[in-house]
């Protein structure tokens, strides 16, 4: 049985965040996931808080925020806190391949659904985007390439758009993860840049999905770049995100070549809890239960989509500690009218209650396990949709949850 | 106390998946040809319209290589291999399989035969005219070398070995049929580094795990092998673990023995079964071994088989790796080799399975090692054939660093 400093639940960036914060504090550090964890399903930029106005200056904006939001997870980091985990994420993706913000607020970027959408840090393949303007915007479609319709995106942003037949490929099982694949290869992008360059009628910006390569996004963007002479951005758009894939993998080549040991692919199915402490966990891969020890645990197993969180008939819970959850009301309480209701549903702000240090606490504030701390979108009061705080929630609270853990 | 999974187990259910599509970002094959529509359409999309009083429709499931991605990355828990596994099954039992795939599943008896007549066998299958028949009996692709084979065996080896026989605790070794016939230092080397450690080494009766056979969705006859290894590995170990050093037999026989084959006494086996890389690191963790490696100033990187990343054992044999003085290793950030066991052998797979290898072949490009290190006889393979570097298991590396002697 192997015992470790930290074993973090969960692969998603929370969960990255915390392994990569604990490693660099020199933890023997174990991160288990049942997959891949989210960031395929996200992940294509880091939003801190949508909602704040793009003229707003971001640190500004939190703090009020924070101050009228005390049990959003943001008041347990505090803007400092944000701040300093989102140096160490950034530390993470040096040039060619950095993440910056584009003012001092929020930027609006294209989106795959045609919408503008504010965030905050982009990847350098997508800071065009927010940049264009759409007179001078041509929006690349593929033929064959269902996750993203550039007809209806260009449409929407009342851009110009074309739809291209690409070289080399059949019209259908066009897939975002084959795309980015054949645009890591230098000759494949050299041929596609000179299509859309006989596309162009003047346009200083061009829009693709977010496509462009896995390897080497930055050389994919100097090529389009330097074949069409535009500014060429990326477009968010549906599952599997590629710029999320890369994360992951950036991530992944860190952590382990740190030392960090990886589980992926099956469920923590047990916890071994005594005296309100969690000793170990059990993983099931069947027909086998791996046992791991550790002294301190951090649980960043997400909501709903990743498994953190289970709707039951009328109740919520968190099937790993059974951590208490906090639920606004009855069933019939959790939903709002509509579907796309701009207020967001009730259900949303359910989660895992802590203290300050983010240990899981009861609905009376006592805390139920004295060594395991939650991160991420688990955590209750926040509408990380709704609010555009997805990435930032992960990051602040991944950092915070490590070194609160390994202080103690 | 331990506590039971919480959320009744869902699995085997198609509607368990979301369609998140993150097992597409994983998945090598759907990746390098729209022929395969990938994980998540053949695995659980198609299985929603199966049923088994039809004759199946699926033309593609053969191109699954078998290498278990997806099920590392599902965040839902989804059995899609074995959704995979049982439509090909389905599949090939109504069409029938080729004399090829009856053939090719049976190595293990022509293998031994093949390696007492090595001399004559060998320069045999380098002739141009022998390796046009060959191609054209097995439909194989010629651009493939067949692999040689070795005499002696390593069963006869060990057998008429003379030499230090240990008198430390026993441990029981699954060599694979590989290792008997067509790479027996592998075999040496991991008698030698078990014998290091103080171990005695016992080799029981054993024949092929079966693998080749779910490759090509016979389990049927898989059940047969496995039925036999059961009974004769049950009997000779009882009460002495057992290690194998090909990640493949051992997935097999770890894995699929109870969940898949449903083989009574498969879970007994389970449980004392171990990658010889996780039980020697298990042995250095506890500190029991006087074992200190000598320095190898060398440029090494190691690759993750995909049945390695099935087992989620982590990366035992990096970290053993590591051990050494002076062997500066890291991890090929690649995602698979692509030869898919007797996959890329097979004519109409040839260039898929080069394709995949593509992506490992450029990492490695951008590493420059002295040598490449992988646990597993089909990678080893693959990766000669493409990059024709030196390949080695880890075990041949671990004991050339017992004492200073050059690589073996």
């Amino acid at each position: 049985m192997k015992r470790f400093d930290l074993i973090v639940i969960g692969t998603g960036l929370a969960g990255l965040t915390a392994a990569r914060t604990a490693i660099g504090i020199g933890a023997k550090v174990l991160i288990v996931g049942r997959g891949m964890g989210a960031l395929t399903l996200f992940g294509n930029t880091v939003d801190l808080l949508g909602e704040i106005p793009p003229a707003t200056e971001m640190a500004e904006g939190i703090t009020h925020w924070i101050a009228a939001h005390p049990e959003h997870p943001y008041a347990r980091t505090g803007w400092e806190g944000i701040e300093s985990a989102i140096t160490a994420f950034r530390e993470l993706f040096p040039p060619p391949y950095p993440f910056a913000a584009s003012g001092r607020g929020n930027s609006l970027l294209p989106t795959g659904a045609g919408t503008m959408r504010p965030t905050w840090l982009t990847p350098v393949t997508m800071a065009a985007g927010a940049a264009m303007t759409p007179s001078e915007t041509l929006i690349v479609g593929f033929r064959g390439f269902k996750d993203f319709q550039g007809d209806t995106v260009s449409l929407h942003l009342k851009c110009r758009g074309v739809v291209l037949s690409l070289p080399r490929y059949g019209l259908e099982g066009l897939t975002a993860p084959a795309l980015a694949r054949l645009m890591d290869e230098t000759s494949f992008r050299e041929r596609l840049g000179e299509s859309i360059r006989q596309q162009m009628a003047g346009e200083r910006f061009i829009g693709l999905p977010a496509v462009l390569g896995l390897r080497d996004p930055a050389a994919v963007l100097k090529t389009l770049e330097t074949v069409t002479g535009a500014r060429v951005f990326e477009i968010p758009m549906l599952p599997p995100s590629i710029p999320g894939t890369r994360i992951f993998h950036r991530f992944r080549e860190e952590l382990i070549a740190k030392g960090a040991d990886f589980r992926m692919g099956h469920p923590v199915s047990g916890v071994m809890v005594k005296d309100g402490r969690c000793a170990g966990i059990s993983i099931d891969n069947p027909p086998l239960v791996a046992e791991y020890r550790a002294d301190r645990f951090i649980l960043a197993t997400g909501r709903f989509l990743g498994g953190g969180l289970w709707a039951e008939m009328d109740r919520i819970i968190e099937p790993v500690f059974d951590l208490p959850v906090f639920q606004p009301g009855e069933r019939g309480q959790w939903f709002g009218e509509r579907f796309f209701d701009p207020e967001a549903h009730p259900i949303h702000r359910a989660g895992v209650l802590t203290d300050a240090d983010l240990r899981p606490v009861d609905a009376a504030g006592r805390v139920v396990l004295a060594n395991v701390r939650a991160a991420g979108s688990i955590l209750a009061h926040h509408q990380a949709i709704e609010e555009k705080s997805r990435e930032g929630i992960d990051i602040a609270t991944g950092f915070l949850a490590a070194k609160r853990a390994l202080a103690s | 106390m331990t506590k039971e999974e919480k959320p009744a187990p869902l699995a085997k259910l198609p509607d368990v998946c979301v369609r998140c599509a993150t097992c597409m970002a994983a998945c090598p094959v759907s990746r390098v040809t729209p022929r395969f529509p990938g994980p998540k359409q053949a695995g659980p999309g198609a299985q929603r319209f199966r049923s088994a009083a039809e004759a199946s429709v699926d033309d593609w499931i053969e191109l699954c290589t078998g290498c278990r991605l997806c099920d590392t990355v599902c965040p839902a828990g989804v059995p899609i291999s074995e959704m995979n596994m049982m439509a090909k099954a389905k599949y090939l039992d109504e069409r029938g399989r080729t004399f090829r795939d009856w053939l090719l599943v049976r190595s293990d008896l022509f293998g031994e035969m093949a390696a007492r007549y090595s001399k004559i066998v060998n320069p045999l299958m380098k002739k141009k005219a022998v390796r046009w028949l060959l191609a054209a009996l097995l439909r194989s692709d010629r651009r493939r070398a067949l692999p040689a084979y070795e005499y002696p065996t390593f069963r006869r080896w060990f057998r008429t070995r003379q030499g230090p026989k240990g008198r430390g605790p026993e441990v029981a070794y699954f060599y694979g049929c590989f290792t008997n016939t067509n790479e027996t230092d592998v075999g040496k080397a991991a008698v030698e580094l078990l014998e290091a450690h103080g171990l005695t080494v016992v080799v029981p009766p054993q024949r092929c795990c079966g693998i080749p056979r779910l490759g090509v969705g016979d389990l049927r006859g898989a059940r047969e092998m496995g039925r036999r290894n059961v009974d004769s590995l049950l009997r000779t170990v009882r009460g002495v673990d057992i290690v194998f050093s090909s990640t493949s037999c051992g997935l097999m026989l770890r894995h699929e023995y109870g969940p898949l084959l449903h083989l009574p006494g498969a879970e007994e086996l389970a449980r004392r079964l171990f990658d010889i890389c996780e039980y020697l690191l298990c042995l250095h963790e506890e500190g029991k071994p006087a074992v200190t490696f000598q320095p190898i100033p060398m440029k090494a990187a190691y690759f993750a088989p995909c049945h390695l990343r099935a087992l989620d054992i982590g990366l035992p044999a990096l970290e053993l790796l590591r051990l050494v003085p002076g062997l500066d290793v890291s991890l090929i950030e690649a995602e698979c080799c692509g030869l898919g066991g007797l996959y890329g052998f097979k004519k109409e797979k040839f260039a898929i399975a080069e394709e995949i290898g593509k992506d490992l072949t450029e990492a490695i490009a951008r590493m420059k090692p002295d040598i490449i290190l992988t646990d597993c006889e089909g990678c080893r393979m693959q990766i000669r054939h493409l990059t024709g570097l030196k390949v080695l298991h880890p075990v041949q590396l671990l004991r050339d660093a017992l004492e200073r002697r050059g690589i073996a």
